[in-house]
């Protein structure tokens, strides 16, 4: 009797442990629902709000001249502008600078200036903020991260008057315009810039859309609407201020809470959808997918030429043999990826349309091409040569980023039907692994750019000094391309240029290009108006949030 | 009693001077560096790279690097963080109180559970009770974190609404990740508190309360739980450290602030400060708990408070 008394109890507590804590459940749900209602009131109209965005790692910084991760794009994209801004056909058009002209040795651009812009802190946007922001990119105290490459050849500026301004380089170059348009050279408050110093990432001040409000780290950054904005660029219809109030971008790493939060309501969109939820949110009444090719390098495998066997040109074409991309895109992706290639990706200046459907797996040559090679199979069923066995030492970076892991995997199987050992080594140190000690034969990597000269740094002979590029290709014809495709004026020519190195980079086999990476975001459908740059970031001038 | 604590007190600072020595060392000879995993390494010229970690102090040899960073770290200078220049010392103090938070939600959870379940479990030995009891041990402890995290993501915020999904904004988003961590710990007290309890129940002292005629439900909780509660505590002590530990990865699922999230970030980028204020700030806790561990055992059982006193 006792006993059965005590149980009770028990679950009397249990009960109303439950009810308490569901309660306090519901109390939340309903504040979510509330900050998301407050839009405006007519349909297409709707004025205000809230955008809750959830962001898959965190930026690591707000200054863009010292930004190294993709991510950062994101949200400083909706912070600073650029002079220039590039359209989806690859052409440039104005943005901060409303005309330019190049001399004729094509080493300086002369800049007009749009009058009237104002930096969120008041500053006045002028030449001489521009020259401030040129100079603090090459300045070696600032701590340049992917900005310096992007402005390269540039040497300095001089402020003609207080809307123009001459910016000379070092030689002439066809990727520079277009790099001014990327975000990680937008322009930043020169007043704020001295006046924080190291900490303008945490305080950062540009003339966009949207100005910056709070960055609690690993929560949320919250951008607030720019009043005065009406300095839009061609990219989005509302060239004045932002429909919405504010912007939260939620930092949500794991993807299984980042959907479920879209899922849930309690943000209205999230980025990079994992394959395998693309076909619910497809379904899913409420929630629509948004998608855009990210442009410059696709995910691509690259052999390191400096180490033997795979120097030579018949193994690595019987590795390009032997790999199905096509059916491990498939697999993985479940459709939703494109398959590459090429070096570059589609979308981009001078891509190279016919080398689709131009290699395809084939057993039989791989085999044959081992074989011509003097590498026989043993009994365990690799090759040997010489006491060596053929063993290919594949480096990925953990984690399983867009399961890349899984590639590797693949291929490891792939290969091994060719009499090829794969030793698949998952590594988080890439610096020291692939950029110090080159202890690799294959490895992946991908780049977001808008110009074909993105190439130059991955194949194009390294100079004395400078770091080695991935493939370790040097091969003077490449070299002489690459070198005149940075600063062909023709386009036709270019195209012509870029069109010969990416031929020349699949017949000889120096890379296994695998994915066209695509940039999903999943949102609600009460969400319009997220639109994306021809690199495929997302921008949010032109968003509403229907009632 | 004031005398043992004092001295559990000096050891405790050897302790916490230990594990910040070691975890320096650590760093210092795990492979890779920092200065590479800063800069981009497709775009940084060695030139870039070599000023930096001149200013970094990290060309400088490993004594004098130690030296410099225990020095500031006496003076309550904790560094910046290599990545964004943010002084270490107010960053801890700013997420410390949400792990805190995490974890004594958790704890609290945990030991309620592990508590009643394992009682319950002990004098219903072989029935329903007791397996239901075993069933939520074995789950607590078998399932890795993060799973059950997306588990109770899918069904209570997904399918139900009841919780965010995500977030740290006020107490509704602390309830998810609490209980990931929570159900793992009570799967470890769910097992201790009813062995400790089955060996106490045929142990001759109960056989005399009684024929004493005592009634057993007094039995039961005023003298066997008791009993058996010595060994939990220690359980409990440890877990609650281990709940500590685990928040780096329900942080992580959960999206919250946190130091678990701060130093699983600041360990991918090899970043020294930060790892280093964080593990002195856990190490405290740590020391901390253990203390409180040992006072307790002579709340619970006055065979220790007498054996202290001599």
């Amino acid at each position: 009797m006792n006993r059965s008394i005590s149980w009770m109890k028990y679950m009397a507590l249990a009960a109303v442990l439950v009810m308490v804590l569901s309660g306090c459940g519901t109390a939340g749900g309903s504040t979510n629902g509330a900050a998301q209602a407050s839009g405006g009131d007519q349909a297409g109209q709707a004025e205000g709000g809230n955008l809750t965005f959830a962001l898959a790692t965190s930026p690591d910084t707000l200054d863009p001249h010292r930004s190294g991760l993709a991510v950062t794009v994101r949200a400083i994209r909706t912070i600073y502008d650029n002079l220039v801004v590039q359209l989806p056909d690859g052409s440039i058009k104005p943005w901060l600078a409303t005309e330019w002209s190049v001399s004729e040795d094509g080493k300086s651009y002369t800049f007009k200036l749009r009058e009237g812009v104002k930096f969120h802190d008041g500053t006045p946007f002028n030449a001489e903020a521009v020259k401030y922001n040129l100079d603090r990119v090459i300045d070696p105290a600032t701590k340049a991260a992917n900005s310096l490459a992007l402005i390269r050849p540039y040497s300095s500026s001089e402020v003609i008057d207080e809307y123009t301004i001459k910016v000379n380089l070092e030689s002439p170059s066809q990727a520079f315009l277009g790099n001014l348009s990327q975000a990680l050279l937008g322009i930043v408050s020169p007043t704020a810039a001295q006046k924080y110093g190291d900490q303008l990432g945490k305080n950062p001040v540009g003339t966009g859309p949207y100005t910056f409000v709070k960055w609690d780290e690993n929560a949320d950054i919250v951008v607030a609407k720019n009043k005065d904005y009406n300095w839009g660029p061609e990219t989005v219809e509302n060239k004045a201020a932002p429909h919405v109030d504010t912007i939260t971008f939620k930092i949500v790493p794991e993807e299984a809470t980042r959907i479920g939060s879209v899922q849930s309501s309690q943000v209205l969109a999230a980025e990079t959808v994992p394959p395998q939820n693309v076909a619910a949110l497809k379904n899913d009444p409420n929630q629509q997918l948004l998608q855009a090719n990210t442009v410059g390098l696709p995910y691509t495998l690259f052999f390191n030429l400096r180490k033997a066997p795979w120097d030579d040109v018949k193994i690595r074409q019987a590795v390009q043999s032997a790999v199905d991309v096509e059916s491990i895109v498939k697999t993985l992706y479940l459709g939703n990826y494109e398959r590459a290639w090429s070096a570059l990706s589609p979308g981009i200046l001078g891509y190279n349309a016919s080398l689709e459907g131009s290699i395809n797996p084939d057993i039989n040559k791989a085999n044959q091409l081992l074989d011509e090679q003097g590498w026989v199979k043993g009994a365990d069923g690799i090759r040997a040569k010489d006491g060596q066995k053929l063993t290919l030492r594949y480096v990925d970076g953990s984690p399983n980023r867009e399961k890349r892991n899984d590639i590797a995997a693949i291929i490891q199987q792939q290969l091994k039907q060719v009499g090829i050992a794969v030793e698949v080594e998952i590594t988080k140190d890439i610096a020291t692994v692939i950029y110090q000690n080159w202890d690799y034969d294959l490895y992946g990597n991908s780049q977001v750019n808008s110009d074909p000269n993105a190439l130059y740094a991955f194949y194009h002979t390294s100079a004395e000094g400078e770091r080695p590029t991935l493939s370790g290709l040097s091969d003077p014809k490449i070299d002489e391309l690459l070198e005149q495709g940075a600063v062909e004026t023709d386009p036709d020519k270019r195209v012509e240029i870029y069109n010969q190195i990416q031929q020349y980079l699949i017949e000889q086999a120096v890379i296994l290009p695998i994915y066209v990476f695509p940039y999903t975001v999943a949102a609600s459908k009460k969400v319009e108006g997220i639109k994306f740059d021809s690199l495929g970031y997302p921008l949010f001038n032109d968003v509403r949030i229907q009632p | 009693m004031v005398q043992t604590i004092l001295s559990r007190l000096a050891t405790s600072l050897l302790v916490i001077f230990g594990a910040s020595v070691l975890v320096y060392c650590i760093m210092y000879l795990l492979p890779g560096d920092p200065v590479l995993l800063m800069l981009d390494p497709s775009s940084a010229t060695p030139e870039m790279i070599e000023n930096l970690r001149a200013q970094l102090g990290l060309d400088q040899p490993f004594y004098i690097q130690f030296a410099n960073y225990f020095g500031d770290m006496l003076r309550g200078d904790f560094g910046k963080s290599m990545i964004n220049s943010d002084p270490v010392l107010p960053k801890i103090l700013e997420h410390f109180p949400a792990t805190l938070a995490l974890t004594a939600l958790s704890s609290i959870i945990a030991i309620t559970i592990g508590i009643t379940l394992g009682v319950l479990s002990a004098i219903h030995r072989n029935g329903v009770i007791d397996f239901v009891a075993r069933l939520v041990g074995l789950f607590g402890i078998s399932m890795p974190t993060f799973w059950t995290g997306i588990l109770l993501i899918l069904l209570f915020s997904v399918q139900l609404g009841w919780f965010p999904a995500m977030g740290s904004d006020g107490f509704s988003s602390l309830v998810l990740p609490a209980a990931t961590l929570g159900l793992v710990g009570a799967g470890f007290i769910v097992r201790m508190v009813r062995n400790s309890m089955l060996e106490v129940i045929n142990e001759p002292f109960i056989v005399a309360l009684r024929a004493k005629g005592l009634s057993e439900r007094a039995i039961m909780y005023g003298h066997a739980l008791r009993n058996a509660l010595i060994p939990a505590v220690t359980v409990i002590g440890m877990l609650i450290g281990d709940l500590l530990a685990g928040t780096v990865v329900v942080e992580t699922v959960f999206s919250r602030q946190g130091i678990g999230r701060i130093i699983a970030d600041a360990l991918m980028a090899k970043n020294l400060p930060v790892v280093q204020g964080v593990v002195f700030f856990t190490s405290i806790i740590y020391v901390v708990l253990n203390l409180l561990v040992d006072i307790s055992y002579s709340y619970i059982d006055p065979r220790v408070r007498r054996a202290v006193r001599t």
